[in-house]
């Protein structure tokens, strides 16, 4: 897409041409970048452990359930709707898939069933609120998450649920086979659907103008209410198959894990959005936000740095990153404002009174 | 209404008579863009108690322009006086006001705090003192002589006049002595135009100077007093306005002939109409009966309220109408029917308000111009293959002469009339049997207003009829083969033919709320 965006640029001046496509560049492909960097800066410093086959399936699987969820977060945030609840969703579902088998002996398949259809229910609870009642999206689904852990206490009496005898194929599922592990097949199967629904299909762009000026979009014929009921239902999914999967990979039901994973989730995404398409949620920058989170903090966890460094990682990395993407967004702008001045800059900017639109890669605060 | 531009002895002549130094004077201004030179040596020379417009196409140089006066860029050459004192306001910032086409209003804020934004909070014991803030909009208001809303309202909830009204008083407010007014009624009703103007005369009197950046050149007679032409980052001419005319104003702005004229009216077809609407009661307003036959433009003109904005967007579903009917193509439109079901029907509609009904801000050219599936009546889930999209944008872009020609480039990257056609683009390739244009060249410069006046008249050729929802009568008259002036939700006048002119419409228009007043 991006050999798209450059090729394509008509733009009389040379030297213009060269500087934008530079940013272009960098603005579409800076989290590839730091990725490969960080990839070459620990494979080189640790070079026997950082690319060792345990090293990384070790990182796959540990990191597919947030890479999950930050896939679920991402679909509402597409219509600059947030979802609050989706930690403690996956909590629930975690309890509930262990919980089922433990103490009900219901076969896994079954449970799992039981506990996806559970989880369209909820996002499209959350949508409902959202979208009919019109009831303020990180309010509605604060509430519904913290509803969501009462029930994961209440089932679980706050205890955690120790899976003894899980059968091998429920574990299984978070396992490694032929060097690849289970997990991460899972979640690179939701991402490439949701690369084909938000970048390839007319209704992910739906998703994206709505976002953009809800208003516009109702006057082009798009239903929002359904969209956006539809974005927390997959959102809801996603959440569902994030708590299998957790509830495999840990083979306990512990009430208390899930709400930890949704900054994380959300950092992934919002960092995501610098990147590929800037200023707006994707799935590749989301994906490779979460590989730079967790391989950064792997290298520097083998440098000798204690656990809590991770935090100071996830909150450092997010804050340089969006500041990042804010300056080449404002410099992108300059630089196409430059360009177009022969023909005319943009009538509407506001000289007093500071800027008149924000960065527009920048990422704008959804509410 | 032209106000004896010759006759009258202006504060601006006796101060050129008295060979004063001019309030503003620009000399020779230069600015470059990467080698590409966008102003090529301008002069101007703005006189206390003048009205300078400033004219040309978009690209002519007059943002530019502009942007240097604000101190927004730097001018490679040439220099800027002030009363005889050179200035650099790339350094300084100057006593001048600017309003612009995006006025820059906080809609979830009240008129008077947006007032406040920009004159000041007034405060007591360091609070803020609410009264007089609220005291404050009121006489500002009042020292315009203009009607003031209640200060205390959301800004949201005024419509498009009483926003461009509030931006132009709320700078006029700073009490500069120079103020540039950057196509300040480009959405204005003409009787909020009217009189917006009348308030311009006034500050004249009072000895400001104002440059006025225009596309409307009929609207300049009886106010500006000079007028200065670009093109190409060059100064054309500056003319007294008395001593020119607006044809050959266009010329200069074009640097060619243009017939005014030349689109062709084609002759009223006496088949099925497109739409009937029937007993129709919007908000308690009504009735209003009309046909649109198949080939017609019609024109749907009224001063500002009147209802027929109301008009147009209960037939798009956007507004619903209290009773009445509908039909398209014969087959009755039920008032249940969605927009997404009326886009299937085959009706489209282009709103007004750019910035907050059109634009996806954020995002690109080609998704602004494909940004529902309905438009084209395409499935939601269907594959869309980039190569192929990026062939039909191409296409499009071309056709509607957008610049530049970057489907990649972001909306709002590109000017408000290049934005325009994108959004006149997204609805005029469907397949539409009825399209309702609100202000379809609002801002939009003479070149490219031709070329959309062409589309709509090509799509009416096609069979479909065209319904422009307009305040701009000079549009109306020259574009549509009939019009029906509304008044208080009424038809008060069907213009066609010989009867459809500027004067007449104004008239019309008028005259309605006259009748109106009177019971």
């Amino acid at each position: 897409m991006a050999s798209d965006q450059t090729s394509s640029l008509a733009v009389a001046v040379p030297a213009v041409r060269a500087g934008r496509r530079l940013g272009e560049f960098t603005a579409t492909y800076g989290l590839a970048l730091v990725f490969v960097l960080v990839m070459g800066l620990f494979g080189l410093l640790r070079p026997s452990t950082f690319f060792s086959a345990i090293n990384i399936n070790t990182i796959l699987v540990g990191q597919s359930v947030t890479a999950m969820l930050a896939l679920a977060e991402m679909i509402p945030l597409a219509t600059r709707q947030f979802d609050l609840s989706v930690g403690f969703h996956l909590g629930m579902a975690q309890v509930l898939i262990v919980g089922l088998q433990v103490q009900y002996g219901v076969p896994w398949p079954v449970a799992a069933v039981a506990i996806l259809l559970l989880a369209l229910v909820v996002g499209a609870v959350n949508g409902v609120l959202v979208a009919r009642f019109g009831i303020d999206s990180f309010i509605a689904t604060m509430g519904v998450g913290t509803l969501l852990f009462g029930v994961s206490n209440w089932y679980s009496g706050g205890q955690q649920i120790t899976g003894n005898n899980l059968p091998a194929s429920f574990t299984g599922l978070t396992g490694i086979y032929l060097h690849i592990p289970l997990p991460a097949v899972f979640v690179a199967v939701a991402a490439v659907l949701l690369w084909i629904v938000t970048e390839r299909l007319p209704v992910g762009r739906s998703l994206y103008v709505i976002g953009a000026n809800p208003r516009a979009a109702e006057l082009t014929g798009i239903r929002i209410e359904r969209h956006i009921i539809g974005t927390f239902t997959a959102a809801g999914f996603l959440c569902g198959v994030a708590g299998v999967m957790l509830g495999s990979l840990l083979q306990t039901g512990t009430p208390s894990v899930g709400p930890e994973y949704l900054l994380p989730a959300f950092a992934a995404t919002l960092l995501g959005a610098t990147s590929i398409h800037p200023g707006r949620v994707n799935v590749v920058g989301t994906l490779l936000a979460v590989l730079i989170l967790a391989f950064s903090f792997s290298g520097v966890q083998q440098l000798g740095a204690p656990f809590y460094v991770q935090y100071f990682f996830n909150g450092g990395i997010l804050i340089i990153a969006v500041g990042l993407s804010v300056y080449a967004a404002q410099r992108r702008r300059r630089a196409a404002t430059a360009a177009e001045a022969g023909l005319e800059p943009k009538a509407g900017s506001r000289p007093a009174g500071g800027e008149g639109r924000k960065a527009d890669g920048a990422i704008r605060n959804p509410g | 209404m032209a106000v004896g531009g010759a006759a009258r002895h202006s504060v601006a002549e006796h101060a050129m008579e008295a060979g004063a130094a001019p309030a503003l004077a620009i000399d020779g201004l230069t600015k470059r863009f990467f080698g590409t030179l966008a102003l090529d040596r301008v002069d101007l020379a703005l006189q206390r108690g003048e009205i300078h417009a400033l004219i040309g196409e978009n690209g002519a140089g007059k943002s530019t322009l502009i942007k240097c006066l604000a101190g927004i860029y730097q001018a490679d050459g040439g220099e800027i006086r002030l009363h005889g004192v050179r200035v650099e306001p790339w350094l300084h910032e100057l006593p001048i006001s600017f309003v612009h086409q995006d006025l820059g209003l906080v809609d979830e804020l009240s008129v008077g705090e947006n007032v406040a934004l920009v004159s000041g909070f007034p405060r007591r014991r360091g609070l803020i003192d609410w009264r007089g803030v609220w005291s404050q909009a009121r006489e500002i208001y009042a020292a315009m002589q203009v009607e003031a809303p209640d200060p205390r309202l959301p800004v949201g909830t005024l419509g498009a006049a009483g926003r461009a009204i509030l931006g132009i008083v709320r700078a006029l407010a700073r009490r500069s002595e120079i103020v540039v007014l950057d196509e300040p009624t480009a959405s204005l009703p003409e009787p909020d135009a009217q009189h917006l103007f009348q308030v311009l005369r006034t500050l004249r009197a009072s000895g400001k100077g104002i440059i006025y950046v225009s596309h409307r050149l009929n609207e300049l007679a009886g106010l500006a007093d000079r007028v200065t032409v670009l093109r190409d980052g060059r100064k054309v001419r500056t003319a007294r306005l008395a001593d020119t005319t607006p044809k050959a104003l266009v010329r200069d702005m074009l640097g060619r002939e243009i017939g005014m004229a030349a689109v062709a009216h084609a002759a009223g077809g006496a088949s099925q109409p497109v739409l009937t609407a029937s007993g129709l009661w919007i908000g308690r307003r009504g009735p209003v009966d009309f046909e649109i036959a198949a080939g017609d433009v019609v024109g749907l003109v009224g001063l500002r309220g009147a209802g027929q904005q109301d008009i147009g967007r209960a037939i798009f579903g956007a507004v619903r109408p209290d009773t009445g009917e509908l039909r398209l193509d014969g087959i009755p439109l039920s008032p249940d029917e969605s927009i997404p079901e009326r886009i299937a029907r085959g009706i489209a509609l282009l709103a007004g308000d750019r910035g907050r009904e059109s634009a996806f801000s954020g995002m690109s050219v080609q998704e602004n111009m494909l940004p529902s599936p309905h438009i084209g009546g395409e499935a939601a889930w269907r594959w869309v293959a980039p190569g192929r999209e990026r062939r039909r944008i191409a296409a499009r872009l071309e056709r509607f002469d957008v610049r530049p020609r970057n489907p990649a480039a972001l909306i709002d990257w590109l000017s408000g009339g290049n934005q325009q056609k994108v959004f006149v683009g997204r609805w005029l390739e469907s397949k539409a049997r009825l399209f309702i244009m609100e202000e379809p060249t609002a801002g939009v410069d003479v070149g490219a207003k031709f070329a959309i006046h062409q589309l709509l008249r090509d799509a009416a050729a096609r069979g479909a009829g065209v319904l422009v929802v307009s305040s701009d009568f000079e549009e109306v008259a020259g574009l549509c083969d009939r019009a029906l002036v509304i008044g208080r939700g009424r038809i008060t006048a069907d213009l066609h033919g010989g009867d459809l002119s500027v004067d007449n419409l104004i008239a019309c228009s008028s005259m309605g709320r006259e009748e109106s007043g009177a019971d």
